[in-house]
Formats: structure tokens, C-alpha cells, sequence
């Protein structure tokens, strides 16, 4: 657990005041709660990480099968099976903090008021960098529309969130959207210190034998290097809409592909689905982006960011 | 648990459809009977996921073997491997088998199909500890039987029963029959049961085991996207707590594969894959 680790100072950014050593993040519900990863990876070296996602209580999660493999990604409806904000900061935070990493909690709930109970427990939580309002779950109260895709429920949310949150807060967009600007808009607007996109896109895989869902809960979330083109584009849509540090997220599996984010506008990265098939992805990618620097002569990958070469 | 670049030393096909890679470390490992490993040829960008193995035999402080059944995506990559070819690898994982001796049982150990990839080394080391173990082995057809590595458990030389589905090699019944007649007409008191196989095989084996009051213990497959413990997709429906408590699913990958067959709730259809 030393501390001591070699930072490429040319990678470090700062986000809603937050330093971190260098962009490349674990992905929620990919990173598990980070400590699995700590005899895999030095988590010292990684940016950060955001966690399983939290609630107020344990959550039990869905029936099996809850993953299927399609082509270039999976599908997944895990349920936000996770042992609750409470368990998080007393059997997993003392540990995580021996770790010169950033982390981020990542948070949601069926209802406005689950969100704010899990913030309150959470805040709570010593060394603890940021929150991350994943939305992309159905209000139960208003007949399970999905907060992240209504600009106004998605506001709504933020501007409760930021009041209840002692952190900065980042919101999580949803890709099932027609317009992703609208959404980012509104929800900046309430508050938000940061947008984190993209979410998994809402998919569906058949067995044909059987005539049903290969999932249990029928429809699943798309990850994977398959949904990478998508979440380029809604970065780079965003970043010319609002005027908050972005994070991209969405089937990066390479330097190349983190740095398609970065130039497209987005601030820090990060790394799901790869974590699965290759758990030192995210030193790999840090290592990566080191050398882009050194053959580009770049003194600093913030003057990257955003700097793609579009009308 | 390391993760590592391994190299393929051999992928030879004991019978059509069956195959044992043999893979060469560059650090000593220590495995556990019943650990597994999550594999897939370097490099290869189809499928995306590695697939879980259990770890046959330990050749050597560096060098591993794995028996497959070559079936859809994952498997068919793996055949591909040639020598000296490249593999990805993280492993040893999961759990072991627990030899409990302390009852004065035996061991009846219950091979269905490929399941026995996870039973070899167990039987070595029920052998080593001396303790009384009958297998029981079935297969589909003389030639799965093959496959599934019965010359390697009749060198160990321990009592058993063969079974195949059309008759081709010993009884033509499934290998929950002879399970339940040991049962039935030698007691077996204080004996532990042992099993690996496909799904409803194991549910009649977790069935018997009840009705005979015997301890059993089963290795338990799921479709895995990570096999450490992140991605908890790998559940199955389990007994403790209530049906909204957290542990009302346990991970396959870290919290198994190996689970006392009661823990397991063997009426949730969804987990026969
Ligand atoms: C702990 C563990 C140990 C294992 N040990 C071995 C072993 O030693 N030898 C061996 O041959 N196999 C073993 N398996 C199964 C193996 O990991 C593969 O999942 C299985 O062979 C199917 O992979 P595939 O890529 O060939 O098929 P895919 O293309 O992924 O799928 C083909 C078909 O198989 C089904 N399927 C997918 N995954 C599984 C699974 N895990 N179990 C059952 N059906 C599945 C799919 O639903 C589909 O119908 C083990 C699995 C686990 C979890
Ligand atoms: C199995 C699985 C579980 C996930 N769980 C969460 C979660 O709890 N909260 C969340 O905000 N995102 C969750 N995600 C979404 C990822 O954080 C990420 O946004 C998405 O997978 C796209 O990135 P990728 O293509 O690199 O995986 C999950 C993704 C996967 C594959």
C-alpha cells in the first residue's frame, strides 16, 4: 500500500477542483469496489475509480443469466446488485484509502429521495474524491421512466443531488436519448460540476432455440468497444453544448481509443468491459498515453483536450 | 492469483470435440483441486470475453493442463491454439474442493461429462490423503468419455462405476443412478459427495444427497465476463437470507465455483444455461 509512485506530471488534470495523477478511470460496476483489482494493478498509479453502484440499502440485484456476450461487447442487467452505502464506507473505504487514487462514489436509486439518502450516507465517507449520479435507473414514482432520459427529471435530481452532496458532483448520461445535448444542457444547468457519457445503450439478444431473451430481466445494457463510435460522437456533441469538464466512457479497449475521448472533448476517461478481458488495461492505457506525449512533444495532455480539427 | 501471458506447449484433441491444452508460465503457481482459470489466445478480438477453465492437472510448478469441450466462440478460439502460441491468462481462481475426512466417510466423487476437468486433481488428492473415494464417471458415448479424460482417472486406480447415455462403455442409465443405489445399499455413512457436471445432473445429485442425509459438494458453471469478482454476473440463487437480502446471490467466480449443494436454490430455472 506505499504511496510512493512515478506520475507522469504531463498527464495530471483537475476536474470540479479534484486533482488527478492522470485521466484513466475504472468504469462503474467494472471496478467492483477497486480493492479487487489491487493485486492485478498498482492502484496507486491509476487516476481513479468509480465504484459499484452504491444505494441507501443492499440490493439484491437480478435473476440469472445477467450477461451476455454479443458481438464486440455485452449485454448486462446486473440489477445494481451492491452491498449499500453504509457497507461500502465501513468495510471497503478504511482500506481503499491507503491508495494514492481518487475515488469516486457512484450512486443511484428508483426515487429522488433514495438518491439523497445514499448522498447523506455517503457523505459521511472520509476520502471519498466525488459523487456519480448514475440516472439511467426508472423513477418508481413516476411510472418507471428513466430519470436521464427527461431534461426535467434529470434536473430535478441534480439541483437535489447538489444541495444534499458535500462533494462535487458529476452526472452520469444516459446514451438512450434522441437529443444527448438536451439532457446535458438541463442537467448543467441545475448544478452538475461534471458530465460522465456514456451509460450503457439499452439492448436485447434472443436465444433462438428457446424463443427468449437470453437475459433474464429481457433487455440488458450494451458495453463493450461495439458502443464506442456512439459515445465519440455524444462527447463530442456535449462538449460544444456545455461549458463542464466531460469524462468519457464507452468501449475503450486502447491508448487510441482513450484518446479519441480526450480529443473529442473529454477531460479524463473512463475504462469498463476491457477491465473483464484485460485487467491491466488501465496501466496499459496510462503507460500509453505517456508515449503519445513524448512523439507528439506535448508538455501536457490538457492541450489536447478538445482540440479536434472539426469545422 | 496472477495475471499472466502463458504459451501453449500442446492442444491435442483426445476425441472429436474434446481437447487438452497444456500451458507453459513464466512463474511458479500454487493450485488448489477445483480452481479454474480464465483464458483466451492473445490478441484475438472475437469473442471479447476470456472463458473459464478448470485447471486439470498441474504438470509442473509452471506448466498447466485444461480439458474442453469445444462448444460455441470462446472454445472454438481456443482450439485454434497452436504451440508456442500466445495465451491470456489469470488464474488460479475461485475456490477449492474441501476434503472432509474428519467424519470417517469416504468420498464418492460424481464426474458428468466435461465436469471432470474439475475432479482430477481432487481424486489425486483423495488418493494422496488415503481416504476410501468411489467414482462415479458418465458420458454421453464411449468417445466423450475419452474426451473427457477417463484414461487419466483409471490410472489412479480407484474404485469405479462408467456410465454412458447410449450404453457404448460400462451401463447404458445416467450416473445419478449408481449414485443412488451406493447410497442406498452401502450407506456410505459419514461420506462426502463430490460433483461436477451439467446442471440438472447436479440438481438430482444435490436431491439425493438430501434424501440420504450425505454432505455434497458441487462445482457449479456460469457464463463469466470477468472471473474475479467485479462484474457479478456470474450469479446463482442461494438459500441464505431473505429474498431482498444481498447475499441472496452469490458470485460464482470468487464466491465459488465449489458451494454446499443445499446453499444452492436448484428450482430457479434461469441459471440452467
Ligand atoms: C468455473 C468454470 C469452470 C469451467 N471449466 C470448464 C472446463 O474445464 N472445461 C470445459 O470444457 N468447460 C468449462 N467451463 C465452461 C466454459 O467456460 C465455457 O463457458 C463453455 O464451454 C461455453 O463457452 P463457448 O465459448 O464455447 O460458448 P459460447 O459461444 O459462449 O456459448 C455457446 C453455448 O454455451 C452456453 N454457455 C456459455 N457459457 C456457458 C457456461 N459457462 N456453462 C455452460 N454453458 C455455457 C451458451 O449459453 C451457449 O448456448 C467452465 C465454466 C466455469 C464457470
Ligand atoms: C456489468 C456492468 C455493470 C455496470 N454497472 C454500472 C453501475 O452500477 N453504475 C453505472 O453508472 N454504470 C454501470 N455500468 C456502465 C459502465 O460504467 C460504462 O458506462 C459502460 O459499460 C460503457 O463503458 P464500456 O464500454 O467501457 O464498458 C456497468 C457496466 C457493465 C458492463
Amino acid at each position: 500500500m506505499s504511496k510512493v509512485s512515478n506520475h507522469d506530471p504531463r498527464l495530471a488534470v483537475e476536474i470540479a477542483g479534484i486533482h488527478f495523477n492522470n485521466p484513466v478511470l475504472g468504469a462503474s460496476g467494472t471496478f467492483g469496489y477497486g480493492l479487487e483489482f489491487a493485486d492485478l494493478i498498482d492502484l496507486n498509479r491509476l487516476g481513479g475509480f468509480a465504484t459499484k453502484g452504491l444505494s441507501a440499502k443492499p440490493l439484491a440485484g437480478n435473476a440469472p443469466p445477467r450477461i451476455v456476450e454479443t458481438h464486440g461487447g455485452m449485454l448486462n442487467a446486473i440489477g445494481l446488485q451492491n452491498i449499500g452505502a453504509r457497507a461500502f464506507i465501513e468495510e471497503k473505504l478504511p482500506r481503499l484509502r491507503g491508495y494514492d487514487t481518487r475515488i469516486i462514489a457512484n450512486v443511484f436509486g428508483y426515487s429522488d429521495e433514495d438518491y439523497i439518502e445514499a448522498l447523506t450516507i455517503l457523505n459521511d465517507g472520509e476520502g471519498i474524491a466525488a459523487y456519480e449520479l448514475n440516472i439511467s435507473c426508472p423513477n418508481v414514482k413516476e411510472g418507471g421512466i428513466v430519470i436521464g432520459n427527461s431534461p426535467d427529471a434529470a434536473a430535478r435530481l441534480t439541483e437535489k443531488a447538489k444541495r444534499a452532496s458535500s462533494r462535487p458532483l458529476i452526472v452520469k448520461l444516459s446514451p438512450n436519448v434522441t437529443d444527448i445535448t438536451k439532457v446535458a444542457r438541463a442537467i448543467v444547468g441545475a448544478g452538475a460540476d461534471c458530465l460522465s457519457l456514456i451509460n450503457t445503450i439499452v439492448g436485447m439478444s434472443v436465444d433462438v432455440n428457446t424463443r427468449r431473451p437470453r437475459l433474464s430481466y429481457g433487455t440488458g445494457g450494451l458495453s463493450g468497444p461495439a458502443i464506442r463510435p456512439i459515445a465519440v460522437r455524444m462527447v463530442y456533441e456535449v462538449a460544444r453544448t456545455v461549458d463542464v469538464p466531460l469524462i468519457g466512457i464507452g468501449g475503450i479497449a486502447s491508448t487510441s481509443d482513450a484518446l479519441e475521448f480526450i480529443i473529442a472533448g473529454a477531460t479524463a476517461i473512463q475504462i469498463g468491459t476491457a477491465n473483464y478481458y484485460d485487467p491491466t488495461i488501465t496501466m496499459k492505457v496510462i503507460d500509453g498515453l505517456s508515449e503519445y506525449c513524448e512523439n507528439q512533444s506535448l508538455e501536457n495532455i490538457n492541450s489536447l483536450i478538445g482540440s479536434i480539427k472539426a469545422e | 492469483m496472477i495475471e499472466t501471458i502463458a504459451t501453449a506447449e500442446s492442444n491435442r484433441e483426445l476425441a472429436p470435440g474434446y481437447r487438452m491444452l497444456t500451458i507453459n508460465l513464466i512463474e511458479d503457481v500454487r493450485v488448489n483441486p477445483g480452481q479454474f482459470a480464465m483464458l483466451k489466445p492473445r490478441g484475438s478480438l472475437e469473442p471479447l470475453l476470456r472463458r473459464a477453465l478448470a485447471i486439470y492437472r498441474v504438470e509442473g510448478p509452471q506448466r498447466l493442463s485444461f480439458l474442453y469441450q469445444v462448444l460455441g466462440r470462446g472454445t472454438t478460439a481456443l482450439a485454434q491454439l497452436r504451440e508456442k502460441d500466445e495465451v491470456e491468462a489469470l488464474l488460479p481462481l475461485g475456490n477449492s474442493w474441501s476434503i472432509e475426512t474428519s467424519g470417517g466417510g469416504g468420498a464418492i466423487v460424481v464426474a458428468g461429462g466435461i465436469g471432470s476437468a474439475s475432479l482430477l486433481m481432487l481424486c489425486e488428492e483423495l488418493k494422496r490423503l488415503r481416504v476410501d473415494t468411489k467414482l462415479l464417471f458418465g458420458a454421453a458415448t464411449e468417445r466423450a468419455a475419452a474426451g473427457c479424460g477417463l484414461e487419466d482417472f483409471r490410472a489412479l486406480d480407484l474404485p469405479s462405476i462408467v456410465t454412458t447415455d447410449d450404453g457404448s462403455l460400462g451401463d447404458k442409465e445416467l450416473v445419478t443412478a449408481p449414485l443412488e443405489r451406493e447410497l442406498r445399499e452401502h450407506g456410505h455413512k459419514g461420506s462426502t459427495i463430490y460433483a461436477c457436471g451439467p446442471w440438472p445432473m447436479m440438481r438430482r445429485v444435490a436431491e439425493i444427497a438430501a434424501q440420504f442425509k450425505t454432505r455434497c459438494l458441487v462445482s457449479l458453471e456460469a457464463p463469466m465476463g470477468c472471473g474475479f469478482g467485479v462484474c457479478v454476473g456470474c450469479v446463482v440463487a442461494v438459500n441464505t437470507g431473505g429474498p431482498l437480502d444481498y447475499g441472496s446471490y452469490k458470485r460464482v467466480c470468487t464466491d465459488g465455483s465449489i458451494f454446499p449443494s443445499e446453499a444452492i436454490r436448484w428450482e430457479v430455472n434461469a441459471m440452467t444455461h
